[in-house]
């Protein structure tokens, strides 16, 4: 399956979710997003995990090209376990569920480590579901389509732009530097920070110089400041794209399925760790039954 | 060009925000979201917090030579530099106080004490040292206390650890490079249309 770079990521060349009009994808990042946050009970949160690899797969998105999230979303999960255990302190009023090097691990604590990375996790996934099904021109087609003020969208579209401007820049001074024998393979973070004062200062002074040719290149189109606020532009983007009978019903299931979560966490009380599933696999493995 | 005319509005000078700050904002977000996205891959700590975070001298220099539109570009280009490392969205932009006042503090202390981008003068050092300082204890006490503790994703015995991680993190990455940006650019910078006295021009 054909996958593009784009600067946020990789996208797949055609996918059967770029028939999903631009502001239902970012529309179902903000609000799923804030799923996790309202669940507490991990299965749940677990679920949407696998929501979100099914529409990977869906989307024909290489899961190979998303192996940089694993070591992101280890040594998140290792930091939220030390911090709630190692870091956590002594707690003589919890159950110890065992020793480690002298550490006590408290029952309470190892599942209040579970509960937070069971609810930062499908936030990781659903980002990276975002990136890996979103092009540049998506983003900025749902923000025109949401009348996003056009400055905005400007700015946006070329902070995109400079985003990728900077990778090949900074791919040009690597190169550069390395043609000249700086080399960091197997060097100390000494030499490898100086080796990054010798990218950031080069960075610098090129944004510096594109700003000037950026400018000249706008105003030569004739944009000016006061136009990009208050001149009505045609958006021509927009009639790239529909929003369809299907993208009012796809935004109307999200909307009304945020309204489900809060009906239930809130109203009646459920959606929580204490009545999950999770709490009592793990009261048995840790506590062993004991109250 | 000394500290005094540096900042002062000449008679007769007209000064406006235009395309070029524009352009300028969106150029530094792009600078930062690659620098910071590099940091948060390199000694990550958690949740967009790292040992070491480069990015903070994008914020720092960028609010001293270009005023609110580097200060608007520190704020958003972690969005971006978080989004690409994995960080949820939601705690993304929960961040952007910390990130404002982390450029926004050395814009105002350069412009109120009328201290030199070039840092000639020990005074210059100092305002310097200082405004950054503050900001990062500002941001290194706000992000785990306000954000990571208010999403639940922190004990109150592990938030010292976070603190003092975004705060060195910060601090001695905004030190070195602030300072090699500001010694190697500023002349260049305060002599271009980007360049900010004011508030946006």
């Amino acid at each position: 399956m054909k996958m593009n770079k784009t600067i946020l990521g990789y996208v797949p060349e055609e996918s059967p979710l770029y028939r999903i009009h631009p502001f239902v994808r970012v529309f179902f990042l903000l609000v799923v997003s804030l799923f996790p946050m309202l669940i507490n009970a991990p299965e749940w949160n677990l679920a949407i995990i696998v929501l979100a690899i099914f529409l990977l797969k869906y989307s024909r998105v290489n899961l190979s090209t998303l192996k940089i999230y694993v070591p992101v979303s280890l040594s998140m999960g290792f930091l939220i376990l030390l911090s709630h255990t190692v870091l956590g302190g002594i707690h003589p009023e919890f159950y110890v569920s065992f020793k480690l090097f002298g550490f006590p691990f408290y029952y309470e604590r190892i599942v209040a480590a579970v509960d937070v990375y069971t609810r930062v996790l499908p936030m990781i996934f659903l980002t990276v579901l975002f990136l890996s099904t979103s092009r540049e021109r998506d983003m900025l087609v749902a923000m025109r389509w949401a009348h996003v003020p056009f400055v905005v969208t400007y700015l946006v579209a070329m902070a995109l732009r400079s985003v990728g401007m900077v990778i090949e820049d900074f791919s040009i001074v690597r190169q550069a530097e390395k043609a000249r024998g700086f080399d960091p393979q197997g060097k100390s973070i000494a030499y490898k920070l100086r080796q990054f004062v010798m990218y950031i200062i080069p960075l610098f002074a090129l944004a510096l110089r594109r700003s000037d040719e950026f400018a000249n290149a706008i105003v030569a189109r004739g944009y000016s400041f006061t136009g990009l606020r208050e001149v009505k532009r045609p958006d021509y983007i927009l009639t790239q794209y529909r929003f369809r009978v299907r993208d009012g019903l796809l935004v109307a299931i999200i909307s009304l399925s945020l309204v489900g979560v809060l009906i239930i966490r809130f109203g009646l009380g459920g959606l929580t760790l204490e009545g999950s599933l999770t709490l009592q696999w793990l009261e048995l493995w840790l506590k062993g039954g004991a109250a | 060009m000394d500290e005094q005319q540096i900042w002062q509005v000449e008679e007769g000078e007209t000064r406006s925000a235009g395309i070029i700050h524009i352009v300028i904002t969106a150029l530094l977000i792009g600078i930062g979201a690659v620098v910071g996205a590099f940091g948060s891959f390199s000694l990550p700590l958690g949740f967009g917090v790292n040992f070491f975070w480069p990015a903070i001298a994008v914020q720092n220099v960028g609010g001293i030579w270009f005023g609110a539109w580097g200060v608007i570009a520190a704020s958003l280009f972690p969005i971006i530099s978080n989004g690409i490392t994995g960080t949820p969205v939601y705690v993304s932009l929960a961040y952007i106080p910390a990130n404002l006042v982390q450029a926004l503090l050395p814009m105002l202390a350069f412009r109120y004490f009328k201290a030199d981008p070039r840092l000639n003068s020990k005074r210059d050092w100092i305002v310097f040292l200082a405004s950054i300082t503050l900001g990062n204890i500002f941001g290194a006490l706000y992000s785990p206390l306000v954000v990571l503790k208010g999403f639940g994703l922190l004990t109150a015995e592990s938030v010292p650890v976070f603190i003092w991680g975004w705060f060195g993190g910060n601090e001695v990455a905004g030190i070195i490079f602030g300072v090699i940006l500001l010694k190697a650019l500023s002349n260049v910078v305060i002599t271009t249309n980007a360049f900010v006295k004011r508030w946006f021009a």
